[in-house]
């Protein structure tokens, strides 16, 4: 190129530079095209949905109006059952972290096999099926389970404990689906923690409690954020565990939505309900955004 | 550390465990009862919820359905999702990178207000109980899966050779099948088995929107959960746990060979 | 590269055949129905005779609450249900909300024997069954509640309690546990069985949904005492429940069959219920189910031993209360339904 006459190079450059552009262009075009498939999937059946929630949501009949809301802050059924499903939430939520720590600690502090062996026996309940494992809950907490067996055998109780059926089955189990989902990202987060730093907390003379507490917690926290915003999300949308375990009873906004869709045919209080869950979720993910990246946080789900 | 607190943890990590694997351990046990009753132990052993499971008809249909539906999602989802994992890998656009974020949104959502939405769209078209239906959703739902673990695998990937290919005379598409694709097969893989599981597993849209002849297992599952506490499903719920059990083993060996998920 | 190739070539094939074999299979009826030992006895007994003898193949989806579906599926245009039977009231409410398609009798003729007063236009009766009151002989010996009052005595009876997780026929128990004569039943004095409910709610350890539930609460002895189906009771007494029951007070009700609006197989569904009216085959499922089928001429063809237990024997009639599907298909009806969400959730 450089052979070429000045006036020359000056004249082509802008051709070139047109034609890399062009070229550019053409190039993002296709990356457009390869990411349209996925872009439509996800805006036909998610977008128009949520679209459609969100229109019925304001309606009745053929006019539109806030009734739908409205009566969730009047109905105590509506409101008592937000404030459940929070509460039951926050329970499991907390809970998770109080047993998953040790788990996750054990795993991340082990050998390689004891490790890899608690990993897998947290692992195998995550890959069963949640209908297989609320059955199984149903077996073992029912009047006549094993638990009440055991204990009325040993003499500890002379009557059944009401185990199933109620708060405490639904807690139980949702307990049991949710902890994988907290014990991993505190995995991760533990196992990053160099094995000096501990033993240095110990060597200068650190109780148990002050390495914990200056060095492993403020280390594992973002794996404690995760794990937490994890979890409660997904518990505060959860339907099959509350609505096995739960005695008919409704407990949590998911069988809200369901009743008063399917045997109701309320779609308007269905959709305001859902769509007064579907703002607090993403309230909390714009929140925890600013904190840690949301890809992160649903890449470990 | 002084070994108090290591005997604590230890205690508390096997009640832990051992809380996270007895209900499906008692589940193995009951699926060999010889009784309707939910006793434990069992009274005899026998195989009659296996008989009741793989003679019924009804159970038969659900569980070929539920197949052959997460089959078919399953690929219509893996090449949906790995084009767009490429492009998003590659491609410096800020709008690519901002649509992203959406892709990820189905597993943001609240299941149950997808099923609630899908359902309502459904009923209004017609697609209440069909299989494309049954396949769209499920392929929107499990995208994220295949999209994540793809797109994870084209990061370890160094693009470079792809571009060597190219320079060499062979076509795009030729160049990523050829050179690409069998770089980053495990996390494909990887991908396409959580949105088979996810597809096959999927009970709260199934709930809304299948039915009739298209009937899924977890749907019949629920139903049969939710009215009796039919003991077949222990059977169903061995057979569920062998395959989970496999497909573990199978995701961990390959998890050696690339830490794609 | 290459086996991935090959993998999704063989499963496209794979997925040809099969759609392709199931393009070919025999039509399929969609009967929606309870689950349970209600259908346990019923699929030997009337399905899979109807299958051999029609030649489709019957799908049953069982759901204990079928009319809320039905609604959202006709209204879709494109019914997933072909048959589907009721309780009384909801067929009489589907016809007046338009849902069902009309009966060609002209194609049941087994429905000839089912009396006048269980029939209409769009619907035609399948058997009686009455809601009789339980209780747990490891709980209580043989002195059991014997009557509605009974069961809200928590004093006298404690123990572990289930209602129906729906106003029918609670209501009517809930009246007759308040001293309403049987006679002054109807129009329900919805207020006073409300609040009668409430007094009992907090001893309620379960609120059903389904009949089969109520089999397995009783067989597991999840709960001391329970109102649940004369044939759901039956059932566990035959699993070994320990239990016992009265037809004291018990509230009868009858099952009807229907076609939904719109079905893509109407004959097939028509051939289908009358199959299901069949009167051996209907004597062939109360030997294995206590209920009252409504072909008359299914007495035939049973020992009168086992008509004694039936809903229908006139025994049981005597002391049973019939329960009104008019005055819950009516406005003040639906109303009451439609509190019990609110009474639940306070």
């Amino acid at each position: 190129m450089s052979d070429l006459p000045l006036e020359q190079q000056i004249a082509s450059t802008p051709s070139m530079e047109e034609a890399i552009a062009r070229a550019e262009r053409a190039e993002q075009r296709m990356y457009l095209l390869l990411f349209a498939p996925a872009l439509l999937l996800v805006l036909l059946f998610l977008g128009i949905p949520l679209a459609i929630l969100a229109f019925q949501s304001f309606r009745e009949g053929d006019s539109f109006t806030l009734m739908h809301y409205a009566r969730i802050f009047q109905e105590p059924i509506y409101w008592r059952t937000y404030y459940d499903t929070l509460e039951i939430s926050v329970i499991v939520t907390l809970l998770s972290v109080i047993l998953g720590f040790p788990l996750a600690y054990a795993a991340a502090v082990a050998s390689r096999r004891w490790s890899a062996l608690i990993l897998a026996l947290v692992m195998l309940p995550f890959w069963t099926s949640v209908l297989v494992r609320t059955y199984a809950w149903l077996v073992v907490l029912q009047r006549r389970g094993i638990i009440n067996t055991t204990l009325l055998n040993l003499g500890i109780i002379d009557q059944p404990l009401s185990l199933s059926h109620n708060f405490v089955a639904v807690l139980i189990g949702m307990l049991h689906v949710m902890l994988p989902f907290m014990v991993f990202p505190l995995y991760a987060a533990i196992s990053k923690i160099p094995a000096e730093l501990l033993q240095a907390g110990h060597s200068l003379g650190g109780s148990p409690a002050y390495v914990f507490r200056r060095v492993i917690l403020p280390l594992s926290a973002p794996g404690i954020i995760a794990g937490s915003i994890l979890v409660f999300i997904l518990s505060l949308g959860f339907y099959l565990t509350p609505e096995l375990l739960g005695g008919g009873k409704t407990i949590m906004v998911s069988s809200l939505v369901q009743r008063n869709v399917e045997l109701y045919l309320q779609f308007g209080a269905a959709s305001a309900v859902a769509m007064i869950l579907l703002v607090t979720v993403c309230i909390i993910f714009w929140a925890v955004d600013r904190v840690l990246p949301v890809e992160k946080i649903v890449g470990m789900r | 550390m002084n070994s108090w607190p290591r005997l604590l943890l230890w205690i508390t990590t096997t009640i832990v465990l051992i809380f996270m694997v007895l209900p499906i351990v008692i589940v193995v046990i009951m699926s060999f009862s010889n009784s309707r009753f939910l006793t434990f132990p069992p009274p005899a052993v026998s195989l009659r919820w296996y008989e009741a499971y793989f003679g019924s008809p009804d159970w038969m249909d659900a569980t070929w359905n539920s197949f052959l539906l997460a089959v078919i999602a399953t690929v219509v989802t893996v090449p949906i999702g790995t084009a767009a994992a490429y492009a998003a890998n590659i491609s410096q656009s800020k709008m690519v990178r901002r649509l992203q974020l959406l892709l990820l949104t189905p597993v943001m959502v609240p299941v149950i207000i997808l099923a609630a939405g899908i359902y309502m769209v459904y009923a209004q078209v017609g697609l209440v109980a069909t299989k494309t239906g049954l396949v769209c959703a499920y392929a929107m739902m499990n995208l994220p899966y295949v999209f994540i673990s793809v797109l994870a695998g084209l990061r370890s990937f160094d693009m470079n050779q792809e571009d060597v290919a190219r320079s060499l005379g062979v076509n795009r598409f030729t160049a990523f099948m050829k050179v690409t694709l069998p770089q980053i097969r495990p996390s494909v893989i990887t991908g396409a088995l959580f949105a088979f599981i996810g597809a096959l597993d999927e009970t709260v849209v199934s709930l809304f929107i299948a039915g009739g002849e298209n009937q899924t297992l977890p749907r019949r599952m629920f139903m049969s959960l939710r009215n009796e506490i039919d003991p077949t499903i222990a059977s169903i719920s061995s057979v569920l746990i062998t395959i989970s059990f496999a497909l573990m083993i199978m995701s961990s060996l390959r998890g050696k060979r690339a830490h794609a998920v | 590269m290459r086996t991935l190739t090959r993998a999704v070539s063989v499963m496209s094939i794979a997925l040809a055949a099969t759609l392709s074999t199931a393009a070919l299979a025999q039509e399929a009826v969609t009967y929606a129905t309870d689950g349970g030992a209600i259908l346990d006895a019923m699929s030997p007994a009337l399905i899979k005779p109807a299958e051999k003898s029609l030649g489709i193949r019957v799908i049953t989806d069982t759901n204990a609450d079928r009319y809320p579906p039905l609604k959202a599926q006709v209204a879709s245009g494109k019914p997933i249900w072909d048959v589907v039977d009721f309780s009384a009231g909801y067929c009489a409410r589907g016809v007046s909300e338009g849902l069902l398609e009309p009966l060609d009798y002209s194609k049941i003729p087994n429905a000839a024997s089912v009396p006048a007063a269980f029939k209409d236009t769009h619907s035609v009766g399948l058997s009686a069954y009455a809601t009789v009151l339980a209780y747990n002989t490891e709980t209580f010996g043989d002195n059991g509640p014997k009557s509605w009052a009974d069961f809200w005595d928590v004093k006298k009876f404690p123990g572990r309690r289930a209602l129906r997780n729906y106003a029918r026929p609670m209501l009517e128990i809930a009246l007759l546990a308040d001293g309403v004569a049987p006679a002054n039943l109807y129009p329900l004095d919805v207020d006073r069985a409300y609040a009668k409910l409430k007094e009992i709610k907090p001893h309620i350890a379960v609120w059903w949904t389904s009949g089969a539930e109520t089999t397995q609460l009783l067989v597991d002895g999840e709960v001391d005492m329970l109102p649940l189906w004369d044939g759901r009771v039956s059932a566990a007494l035959r699993e070994g429940a320990p239990a016992k029951f009265t037809r004291n007070q018990a509230i009868m009700e009858n099952t009807c069959l229907a076609v939904p609006k719109g079905t893509q197989h109407k004959d097939s569904a028509l051939k289908l219920i009358n199959s299901l009216l069949d009167p051996k085959g209907q004597a062939a499922w109360v030997k294995e189910y206590t209920t009252g089928p409504l072909n008359t001429e299914f007495a035939k063809y049973v020992d009168p031993n086992r008509l004694k237990d039936l809903t229908t024997s006139p025994e049981n009639l005597a002391m049973q209360v019939p329960l009104s599907a008019t005055w819950w298909a009516s406005p003040a009806g639906a109303d009451a339904e439609k509190r019990w969400l609110g009474f639940m959730q306070n």
